[in-house]
């Protein structure tokens, strides 16, 4: 499925990853799509070809090898019993995955269609620099604009916490902490009257949490992720000990998370004095286990942030909201 | 960026964009709007003329009447006005209310006003001087306080209780009841207020008029022509059993205490010819002497329904406790004040800065100069008062 080609379009873009999301406008609210960010080779055979095709499964074909890009490959890796390759790791594109663009390229051709209509144009959001770290993500961030430049969009990039700042706190006057926490990073930024003051990235997040815990159980971390969004919640009692494993791993990256907030706020130069409590805002596909937001909030109540929190909330949507607030980025332009 | 406040004024601006982005309830226009007024702020900044051109950014928005933004952008990017003191339109004084009858515990005016009357306290007989402000203002300092002594209310300050409030229900009439009867035994025996109103809009006589109360110890207003320092003496006091909300849809008081206030306001100002402009809340007339500070109290620092009940908004009115004697804000009171009190903030600030001018001095000079005359005029009061 492609999407609507109408002069002046605004489309907002999470390259997660794990996940891509598009958010376009819709009525009554936004749309939504996405795919993994992933990709698994199989031998060529004519007959997968066409199961492929007859499911609507976004594939290409080359080199004797069919290539399976998208929420599928997922899937059909745990079927082959093996890990999915990824474009990216830890935010940026994957520097080990040679075929990084190509496929990123053609997840973004499967959401986006082959052509935007003129005017058309896309905020795709950026990963933080990692907290206490002198590096940026410039190289990543040129290639992904290169590549949706070349498909015809006017591009601009939102940093991914400002994203849910701008997704989620329209109450607050885009005034709060946005945090997002994804596959490789969880992304943070604390913004005021919409601007960006202090915004960073841990490394800890969805794909720690899976590779340390298949590495403690012997499982394949492709399946620990699968059964982690749909089975894992934080009631404390667990009925197996992967989903032990897990806690253990969820609770290092929470503590990791609201350790470097705390790290963040209180050495920035340009320390906020706000005056008055911010909200939280939780996102991501690793804040989905219930009870997530209770167990966060928590630990942070034991932080002593130098800025007073007044509530710490899940977003609506917690897999869209990067996406949504790119989308309302391009369209404030 | 970095999110420093400054000054007061530069506070006042963020919240002041702050309330105006509230108001716009598309998300991608209010989105907009901030980012446009970020830009424009940290063009600012980079000008290297920060105070003066916030200042003026301030002044423009409040000048710019918009009952609704539609289109923000357009708004700041707008040409800055002149700066113009707003004076609050003048409302007519009411002249027809009278005492329809008086029995015992009670008394009915001809507006509706019922005012309980159950053993008002004594205090001391009001006797004021007010200063003369023409003379002051020109240093005249022989004879600013050449003025007859005064018996008569000049105006009135209103007032919260800030006491407990239990929810305004059926189920919660007994605490209500209990609340509002602790409320006024306190008021009564600390001789708080002229009048105190309760939940229900019932109107109570705490002090007598003819008295003074101990509501505005440190405090300042002005009108055209007289300064008046320390209101306990020359103004009345209305108080509401309420607590100050911060600025939004939520009233702080209910439409009983709004009805009575209303009546009581116009009884008062019928009665002793008090002008629209010496009708002020607590909060702008409160000050702290010690250090120089405005809104040392800050009961109804936002939300007074001036309009309601019949008023012009003297929120807007320039602060002569700032204008007049150097008094000064800081980020606190403009946290507990609604945007509304900022216009009479910031155009004080802007006084104060033209008076500078004026005098070819800077502006600290200018403001320790007011502070200097604000306490030969507590002087000169404390001795008149002494000697007679």
């Amino acid at each position: 499925m492609t999407t609507q080609k109408t002069e002046g379009s605004r489309f907002g873009l999470d390259v997660g990853t794990s996940r891509i999301v598009l958010a376009e406008p819709g009525e009554p609210d936004f749309r939504y799509r996405s795919q993994l960010n992933s990709f698994v080779r199989i031998p060529y055979s004519r007959m997968t070809e066409i199961a492929l095709q007859k499911e609507s499964v976004p594939f290409s074909a080359g080199g004797g090898e069919l290539i399976v890009h998208g929420n599928e490959s997922e899937q059909l890796a745990d079927l082959l019993g093996r890990e999915p390759r990824r474009p990216m790791r830890s935010g940026v594109l994957n520097p080990e995955e040679p075929e990084s663009e190509a496929q990123l390229r053609g997840i973004f051709q499967g959401l986006l269609g082959n052509e935007p209509a003129p005017g058309a144009k896309i905020c795709f959001s950026v990963p933080a620099p990692a907290l206490g770290s002198a590096g940026n993500h410039t190289y990543h961030e040129v290639t992904v604009k290169q590549l949706l430049t070349a498909m015809g969009y006017e591009v601009v990039s939102i940093g991914e916490g400002l994203a849910v700042v701008y997704a989620e706190l329209e109450d607050t006057n885009y005034t709060g902490i946005g945090i997002s926490c994804g596959g490789g990073l969880c992304n943070v930024c604390l913004a005021y009257l919409s601007v960006p003051v202090v915004s960073f990235s841990i490394a800890k997040a969805g794909d720690y949490i899976d590779a340390s815990t298949a590495q403690a159980t012997g499982e394949l971390a492709t399946r620990i992720r699968i059964g982690k969004e749909s089975e894992f919640h934080f009631n404390g009692h667990f009925p197996d000990r992967v989903q032990q494993v897990l806690s253990v791993y969820y609770e290092d990256m929470i503590q990791a998370l609201v350790d470097g907030l705390k790290q963040a706020l209180t050495s920035a130069k340009s320390a906020p004095r706000l005056g008055r409590s911010v909200p939280i805002v939780l996102s991501g596909g690793s804040v989905l286990p219930k009870g997530f937001r209770e167990r966060f909030a928590s630990v942070l109540k034991t932080a002593d942030l130098p800025l007073p929190v007044s509530e710490v909330r899940q977003a609506g949507q917690p897999l869209f909201a990067t996406a949504k607030g790119a989308l309302r980025a391009a369209m404030s332009e | 960026m970095a999110v420093r406040y400054k000054n007061g004024l530069e506070f006042a601006v963020e919240r002041w964009l702050a309330w105006r982005a509230r108001r716009i309830m598309d998300p991608v226009a209010r989105l907009r709007f901030l980012q446009q007024a970020a830009a424009n702020s940290g063009r600012r900044r980079r000008a290297g003329k920060r105070s003066v051109l916030l200042a003026f950014l301030l002044t423009a928005l409040i000048l710019i009447p918009m009952p609704r933004i539609t289109e923000a952008t357009s708004l700041l990017l707008s040409e800055t006005p002149p700066l113009v003191a707003v004076a609050a339109p003048e409302s007519v004084i009411p002249s027809q209310v009278w005492l329809v009858e008086k029995p015992e515990t009670f008394e009915v005016f001809s507006n509706g006003l019922r005012i309980e009357v159950d053993h008002p306290r004594r205090t001391e007989l009001r006797r004021f001087l007010p200063v003369d402000r023409t003379r002051l203002e020109h240093a005249d300092t022989d004879h600013y306080l050449d003025v007859a002594v005064r018996t008569e209310p000049v105006g009135i300050v209103f007032h919260t209780t800030e006491s407990h409030l239990p929810p305004f229900e059926a189920s919660q009439n007994n605490a209500l009841k209990r609340a509002g009867r602790g409320v006024l035994a306190y008021v009564q025996r600390n001789r708080s207020y002229h009048y105190l109103i309760d939940r229900f809009g019932r109107v109570y006589r705490v002090v007598e008029e003819s008295d003074t109360a101990n509501h505005a110890g440190a405090s300042i207003w002005a009108d055209s022509q007289w300064v008046y320092l320390n209101l306990n003496d020359s103004f009345l006091a209305v108080a509401f059993e309420a607590q100050t909300q911060p600025e939004g849809p939520a009233a702080a008081i209910n439409q009983a205490q709004l009805h009575a206030a209303t009546v009581l306001t116009e009884m008062l100002r019928a009665k002793y010819r008090i002008p629209a402009y010496n009708c002020v809340t607590h909060a702008q007339v409160s000050v702290n002497p010690d250090n120089f500070r405005v809104g040392a109290h800050t009961d109804w620092a936002a939300g007074f329904p001036f309009e309601q009940m019949g008023l012009p908004d003297n929120y807007s009115l320039p602060l002569p406790n700032m204008t007049l004697f150097g008094f000064s804000f800081d980020s606190v009171f403009i946290n507990h004040s609604g945007s509304r009190l900022w216009k009479g903030l910031i155009l004080a600030q802007q006084r104060v800065r033209e008076g500078a001018r004026e005098q070819s001095m800077d502006e600290s000079r200018y403001r320790a100069s007011l502070r200097t005359r604000y306490r030969e005029v507590m002087k000169a009061l404390r001795q008149r008062r002494t000697s007679s």
